[in-house]
């Protein structure tokens, strides 16, 4: 709760100033950027937290609430393999929960210092929509310390952004909320 | 020369200055350079393509100086060919980096119209996994933009309408007086299902769209997955190209151009009509 109202502040902070206008300017689009980018980290974070074998059942638990709440209600992460371009559809709590029960000793999840952030689009409905392209390389361990499997995954995550109002001290005061929605994920060639 | 020059100048701008990226995890070595000159995204496609975006992947506007600059697409235009096709045809793609950098050059929007995705999917068709390609463009409606269904490719909707030989679809005709006989002919026509298209008006064209729609409202098509996706452009004045995914290492991989023809815009209509027959 302390983290929403935190977000909301900072949202209220970064875009406050632009909110006058109808359109976005590459201002405001970059502060809108910059939040997206920051619930994308986090999940980046969720991700490594819930992956390791050193966190604790319950604190894995904990951390997929908050994961969850990264997301708009019905998202689902589609993954596919180089080895088959099927794509596997879960739902967020059902994605972070395979992750949690793979089977190996020890796992290393790390992330490319690479976010590339698209043009938000408007859907019909006035809702502004972009992706956030993020890198994330696996490895995965046995007992006897050997890397048994290692793969690089392009992660495509929707994002979400809706100009909404809230009431603070009696006074309106508009905000952008940004959801993170359908995320594609797609093992790119061995690195 | 000098174009094969300009992209060793480009890939080596991008090696020299992307490395320092690079992080050491565990014993782990990450190079990141490939994945920033990776095509990530084909709204990227159409940045780098427009030059909105720098060497570096900084996001230019209107007001930066750079910003869809036809000296910039000159040398940046080349990494976003398939290489492994064009590396060695540097003819076509001289003359169509030449042409689109005139000064009266073209760039790809969003909603500029005249882009297609062509989605390759499987659908279970009488209990067999079968391929259908989905054509789809970007329309305008309400406050923003959505992608819709514009045509389909299926093999079995193709094969119940074929052309036929002028000979026996001449054959094949309601005379001018059937009126007057209360149609009692008409009955012949519905005798060989195979050629009752031959009676209807020479402006038919099969709708196979509303085919698709039909055979999945029954219950006879089901969906099962994407196979792949890629772009068919005739944005591009005089110009048609493809935009295909291609995983691959190296610094060229990503959404690139896979297919590059010189196509009048007079010529471009015929296909336009395959991807979306009914035009808004």
């Amino acid at each position: 709760m302390k983290k929403i109202i935190a977000t909301l502040v900072i949202a209220l902070c970064v875009v406050g100033s632009a909110m006058a206008q109808d359109g976005l300017s590459p201002e405001r689009k970059q502060a809108i950027d910059s939040l997206a980018l920051e619930k994308v980290r986090d999940l980046s974070k969720y991700i490594k937290i819930v992956g390791s074998k050193e966190t604790p059942f319950s604190e894995a638990n904990r951390v997929i609430d908050r994961a969850e709440e990264l997301f708009m209600s019905d998202a689902e992460i589609g993954v596919s393999s180089l080895g088959s371009n099927q794509i596997t559809y879960y739902r967020v709590r059902k994605y972070f929960e395979h992750l949690m029960r793979l089977n190996y000793d020890r796992v290393e999840i790390e992330w490319y210092n690479i976010e590339y952030v698209s043009d938000l689009q408007r859907q019909p409905d006035g809702t502004y929509v972009g992706v956030i392209t993020i890198f994330q390389t696996f490895r995965g361990y046995d007992a006897e310390g050997n890397m048994v499997y290692k793969d690089t995954t392009k992660k495509d995550i929707t994002v979400y952004v809706k100009r909404k109002e809230t009431q603070i001290g009696g006074r309106t005061i508009g905000f952008w909320d940004v959801l993170l929605g359908d995320m594609r994920v797609k093992e790119t060639t061995n690195r | 020369m000098k174009l094969a020059r300009n992209i060793v100048i480009l890939a080596l701008t991008i090696a020299i200055v992307c490395p320092v990226a690079g992080q050491t995890i565990g014993e782990f070595k990450m190079d990141e350079t490939e994945l920033y000159a990776m095509t990530k995204q084909m709204g990227q496609f159409m940045r780098r393509f427009n030059y909105e975006e720098d060497q570096f992947g900084n996001r230019l506007y209107p007001k930066d100086h750079d910003y869809r600059s036809n000296e910039m697409r000159r040398k940046s235009l080349p990494i976003l060919f398939d290489q492994e096709k064009y590396g060695k045809q540097t003819e076509l793609q001289r003359y169509f980096i030449e042409d689109v950098t005139k000064d009266d050059s073209t760039y790809m929007t969003f909603l500029g119209g005249k882009w297609y995705s062509e989605v390759s999917t499987t659908f279970k068709y009488n209990g067999k996994n079968v391929n259908i390609m989905l054509f789809l463009a970007v329309e305008k409606e309400g406050l923003g933009s959505k992608w819709v269904l514009t045509n389909v490719y299926f093999s079995e909707f193709n094969k119940m309408f074929p052309t036929g030989e002028l000979a026996e679809r001449e054959k094949h005709f309601l005379h001018p007086m059937s009126h007057e006989l209360d149609f009692m002919n008409i009955y012949k026509a519905f005798q060989n299902p195979d050629v009752i298209d031959y009676y209807a008006s020479k402006e038919y064209q099969p709708d196979y769209l509303t085919l698709f729609f039909y055979e999945i409202k029954r219950g006879k098509l089901v969906f099962q997955h994407v196979d792949g996706v890629k772009f068919h452009v005739l944005q591009i004045k005089d110009w048609y190209f493809e935009v295909s995914w291609f995983n691959r290492s190296g610094l060229n991989s990503g959404w690139l151009m896979s297919n590059v023809v010189y196509m009048p815009e007079k010529e471009k209509n015929n296909l336009i009509k395959f991807y979306q027959p009914h035009q808004p």
